[in-house]
């Protein structure tokens, strides 16, 4: 029997409400477990919104396993990323502004994509691999002396928002306003206050902002073309023409937002990690370089950075017995999948030694696999080595403060104390 | 063994290069794969095998 959108029931589950994604990550993995074991594809009430609730948008389907999540991802053709990616209802000229690339299908995706994707291939991150060492030096002889800091302004915001802001050209008197900038645009959800009118303000103020800062380096960069990624934008043409301001804008603001804001959240989770399974710490001091690589795919699953995507379905079909019809939003849950006991032994337990690791934290394989996942990967390698090597007992205090938001796994502040190193 | 490559699928991810540089390499110059050696050596299988596991795409085979 085929149900309508409109009369379709929902099912019992919370994934919808504000009061879900404020709770923490092992609340709402009792939720994803009941489902993952019986229910798997669920159809939901719309998410709760802060900004605006759309009167159109009937409910989501939710995939919570982990071969789901592959399978959806694959099928680009069936789900569709062009109609929006993300859980809640936003404004438009928000969603147009952020969404870039990401939001497009083929053939328009991949012609995009193309043009950016040389300064992320595996040769160019073994270029700027003395670069991202050094970045993650600068910053932790910044804290060194400190003992103790709160590691997500002093460390965790700053080793990816010097990585990518290197190389998209972003001069260092512009870093700090834009990372705030990109923060704000992907964790509105922990703005203060209950009042969408003044969120809306906040978030358009900082939208302004940053187009007065990004438009002025484009602007620079057509004058004065160096080999960065802010000059690919400028230079790029797709079937003979060049990109429009208004895309170069959006492209700008996505490789800022997925840039800063991923890392970000995979740095702190990974130190709240290190600091509750000290077992785990342990094991991998004793051959840090040999077991780094283990350690950071087992960090970023643990993170899981970004917690939903959505698809729509393009045309009527089939997905884990479940109809789907057209237009229906489908909602992947990463961090559910990342928690899959079919593909993870023990998936509550920090394992740095887990292989294979089979976490879909850049993505279930598929067109719109993470351009940055090696650039991610780097970074995290040169940061956790410089941190435990330097300051070996830096530890989270446990006064963390989680995000509230559906989309990005927010640290909002972490602080953290060390013995300071000896002056040198 | 020849190594057969679809540019329609193709997303240029890179994994691929990752684990065989001598026989994938994404152009600097339009961001396409370029596949250096469609019949590598039979001692790079192990290699080769392992860089089309990895595409997101699949869209990389042998024959």
């Amino acid at each position: 029997m085929t149900t309508t959108r409109e009369t379709r029931p929902y099912d019992v589950a919370d994934l919808s409400s504000l009061g879900f994604w404020e709770s923490t990550a092992s609340e709402r993995e009792k939720t994803f477990a009941d489902l993952r074991a019986h229910r798997p594809i669920t159809w939901h009430s719309p998410a709760e919104g802060r900004l605006m609730d759309d009167p159109n948008d009937q409910g989501f389907w939710a995939v919570v396993r982990h071969a789901d999540l592959v399978e959806v991802t694959r099928r680009h053709d069936d789900f569709i990323s062009g109609e929006g990616i993300v859980f809640d209802s936003v404004p438009p000229e928000l969603l147009d502004a952020a969404q870039g690339f990401i939001a497009m299908d083929p053939p328009r995706h991949t012609q995009v994509r193309r043009l950016l994707v040389s300064a992320f291939t595996p040769k160019q991150m073994k270029r700027i691999e003395d670069n991202v060492v050094a970045n993650a030096r600068r910053i932790v002889d910044e804290i060194a002396a400190k003992g103790q800091v709160d590691f997500v302004r002093e460390v965790a915001m700053l080793v990816p928002m010097h990585n990518i802001f290197d190389m998209m050209g972003v001069p260092e008197e512009h870093r700090l306003a834009l990372a705030k900038t990109s923060e704000t645009i992907g964790s509105y959800r922990d703005l203060p206050g209950n009042d969408p009118t003044e969120v809306v303000r906040v978030l358009t103020e900082s939208l302004i902002g940053f187009q007065v800062i990004a438009s002025e380096l484009v602007n620079q960069r057509r004058t004065n073309p160096t080999d960065d990624l802010i000059t690919s934008l400028v230079q790029a043409e797709v079937d003979g023409e060049k990109l429009s301001d208004a895309d170069i804008m959006s492209f700008f603001s996505l490789l800022m937002v997925a840039g800063n804001d991923t890392t970000r959240q995979s740095t702190a989770h990974g130190l709240q990690a290190l600091t509750d399974f000290p077992e785990q710490r342990a094991w991998l001091m004793e051959d840090i370089d040999g077991r780094m690589t283990s350690a950071v795919e087992e960090i970023v699953r643990w993170a899981t950075p970004i917690m939903t995507f959505r698809r729509t379905a393009a045309r009527d079909c089939e997905l884990g017995g479940q109809q789907i019809t057209a237009g229906d939003k489908v909602i992947l849950f990463y961090a559910s999948a990342n928690w899959d006991t079919e593909v993870f032994e023990h998936p509550g337990r920090l394992d740095l030694a887990r292989t294979p690791n089979k976490h879909i934290s850049f993505g279930g394989g598929g067109i719109h696999h993470c351009l940055g996942n090696q650039l991610a990967r780097r970074q995290l390698a040169a940061t956790f080595k410089e941190l435990l090597t330097r300051l070996p007992d830096i530890r989270s205090t446990g006064e963390q403060v989680y995000g509230a938001g559906n989309f990005f796994h927010t640290v909002a502040s972490m602080p953290a104390t060390f013995t300071p190193e000896a002056v040198r | 063994m020849k190594i057969t490559h679809d540019a329609q699928r193709c997303c240029s991810s890179g994994m691929c290069e990752s684990f065989a540089p001598d026989i994938f390499e994404i152009s600097d110059d339009d961001g396409a794969l370029q596949v250096l050696d469609a019949t590598p050596d039979e001692s790079r299988r192990g290699a080769v095998e392992l860089a089309i596991a990895s595409c997101p795409t699949e869209a990389l085979s042998l024959e």
